[in-house]
């Protein structure tokens, strides 16, 4: 029995869709395939391999390798998974945006062949937007306020007046860009997640200690790199033993800082839930602290399991279906990759409401 | 001393209390431990900001500005017991405000803000949500995260704040807004309003995923000119 989820988007709908979604827009390589009949989505196939580096950080050109090495075995498993044909799909999609630009083109050139061969409809969509949505389909939260946490975006988001719009972000590095590097330098990554856990966190556990480290808060906007400075220099300095504690504080910081704008946010927009996504959605402590701050204002919280809460092909397939029942669709020759696409930019039809 | 205590308001970190001290309508802040944060980072926090908030405002006031005046500080208990300003918070206001009343309100903010930076004082959380319009003055409040600070970098940031926090909140007249709050902080400012204004666009175009030309364009200008 595939996953079910109320639609909840009211868009009166006499046939079924089914819609095809390719991710590649950092190191995973995603296929996905939604079906959306009598007001419900099924998810029939969520199909995802992830490059990981043996050293080092990411190289967007090893990664698109990986993808396109990735690309046929991973669609024909997902097919199989969903039991469909290419030939019933009513409609492709695949992330154009924001991404690397050698990953993002190796989504979009599958993608394209498909719809070209198939003569199916083609979608493009924003990757920051499939975060959410998927977010807001899973919860079934009305009109969240979004805390969106990943390697590539801290920010936090509330739909107003037809748009979404940002209210708080980095002004520099993200929030999990910050705790990779941090892993990275000091030499205790790759790999970067180990059973689920971050190497930042499995190293906190062997300290309770708290060594301040600078705490930048710009109203609602965030800055870490001083953050990650100070942090590499204290575990220089420090050395072995001593790494619990400063991965402990700079963990503690880093997420109280996030904490705080999300509230501050909050009550500024008076939105009465909280939901968090991206793939730094799958940490248990800033999990719990968000948890405690939803409890501390009485409203739901949810956080997207890990399965959506990474990069994955079954959050495009889902938002290209969306964005489809408004119409938007584009032909191949003019289905572009765009490596910056600001979130706050694009044209969200169904939040007109 | 105090007569009541009513609750008045809860604001991100603090709760705030109406009273009345010495026949003095007063409100009484006091700044709340979180769940989410550890007590060593709880008390670091409530002591700091108080302390900040106590002697910003005080220094403020004594320039004239329109800031609530603090009467009574606790650091240890994170309390500040303020003056009480009758007012209401621009953010529910500006939507439905005539063109006019919407230009003398962001002047006088442009104002008030143009003072505050050349006194090397920045706020740290400019939106209107901090500020309150009452008797046709503006006043700002919360001054939670303000600091002192000679590097321009604190005022563009300020100027950022706001303009953000108006593209997000007041979509519809976030420019109008902007450009007679810049007008007036240029009249207003000690400094150079040049360095400030050029920064403000930088730290715009700092955000993730901004357009690259965008981008180049204003970094360019940083160092070319």
């Amino acid at each position: 029995m595939p996953l079910t989820y109320k639609f909840p988007y009211d868009i009166p709908l006499d046939r079924e869709l089914i819609s095809l979604g390719f991710e590649s827009t950092s190191h995973t390589f995603g296929v996905g395939v939604v079906r959306l009949r009598h007001g419900f989505v099924d998810v029939l196939a969520n199909v995802n391999s992830q490059y990981k580096p043996l050293k080092g950080g990411l190289h967007p050109r090893e990664a698109a390798l990986h993808h396109m090495e990735k690309a046929y075995p991973l669609l024909k498993q997902a097919l199989r998974e969903a039991g469909v044909g290419l030939g019933d799909v009513s409609l492709v999609s695949y992330s154009m945006g924001p991404g690397l630009g050698p990953c993002l083109r190796v989504s979009a050139s599958v993608a394209r062949f498909v719809a070209s061969y198939y003569g199916k409809p083609l979608v493009p969509v924003n990757h920051a937007v499939a975060h959410i949505e998927v977010g807001r389909l899973f919860s079934g939260l009305e009109d969240p306020l979004v805390i969106y946490v990943s390697g590539g975006n801290t920010m936090i988001v509330a739909a107003r007046d037809g748009g979404y719009r940002v209210l708080g972000e980095t002004l520099d590095i993200p929030l999990g860009n910050l705790l990779d590097t941090f892993a990275r330098e000091v030499g205790i990554a790759p790999p970067y997640v180990v059973d689920g856990k971050h190497a930042v966190d499995i190293c906190a556990e062997w300290s309770r200690e708290f060594i301040p480290l600078p705490y930048t808060v710009k109203g609602s906007d965030l800055s870490f790199s001083g953050l990650l400075t100070a942090a590499l220099q204290k575990a220089r300095r420090v050395g072995g033993e001593g790494l619990g504690a400063v991965c402990n504080s700079l963990r503690e910081t880093a997420f109280n800082m996030l904490v705080e704008v999300a509230e501050r946010s909050l009550l500024l927009t008076g939105k009465k839930s909280l939901l968090l996504v991206g793939g730094v959605a799958s940490n248990t402590v800033l999990k719990w602290k968000l948890e405690k701050l939803a409890e501390a204002h009485g409203i739901p919280y949810y956080g997207t399991p890990p399965e959506v809460a990474g990069d994955n092909g079954l959050m495009i397939s889902y938002t290209g279906l969306l964005t489809y029942l408004y119409g938007v669709s584009v032909e191949p020759e003019k289905a572009v990759v765009k490596q910056r696409l600001r979130l706050d930019e694009g044209d969200y039809p169904w939040l007109r409401g | 001393m105090a007569e009541r205590v009513d609750y008045f308001n809860k604001g991100a970190e603090a709760v705030l209390y109406r009273t009345r001290i010495l026949g003095l309508d007063c409100i009484v802040k006091k700044r709340l431990d979180k769940p989410y944060r550890h007590e060593a980072f709880n008390k670091v926090f409530k002591e700091y900001r108080t302390r900040v908030e106590a002697r910003i405002l005080s220094h403020l006031k004594s320039l004239g500005l329109n800031v609530p005046a603090p009467l009574i500080v606790d650091v240890s208990r994170g309390i500040l017991v303020l003056e009480y300003v009758d007012g209401v918070p621009l953010s529910s206001l500006v939507d439905s405000m005539g063109r006019e009343e919407l230009g003398v309100v962001a002047g006088d903010l442009g104002r008030q803000v143009a003072v505050m930076h050349s006194n090397r004082v920045y706020h740290g959380d400019l939106t209107l949500a901090n500020t309150l319009y009452g008797g046709g003055r503006v006043y700002i409040i919360d001054f939670g995260l303000a600091g002192y600070s000679d590097d321009v970098e604190e005022y563009a940031i300020d100027l950022h704040l706001l303009h953000r926090n108006l593209q997000a909140m007041h979509p519809g007249i976030a420019e109008e807004f902007m450009n007679r709050f810049l007008e007036s902080y240029k009249q207003w400012y000690s400094g150079a309003f040049e360095e400030v204004r050029k920064r403000f666009l930088e730290v715009r175009v700092r955000g993730r995923y901004v357009d690259r030309e965008l981008r180049k364009t204003v970094m360019r200008d940083r160092y070319v000119s």
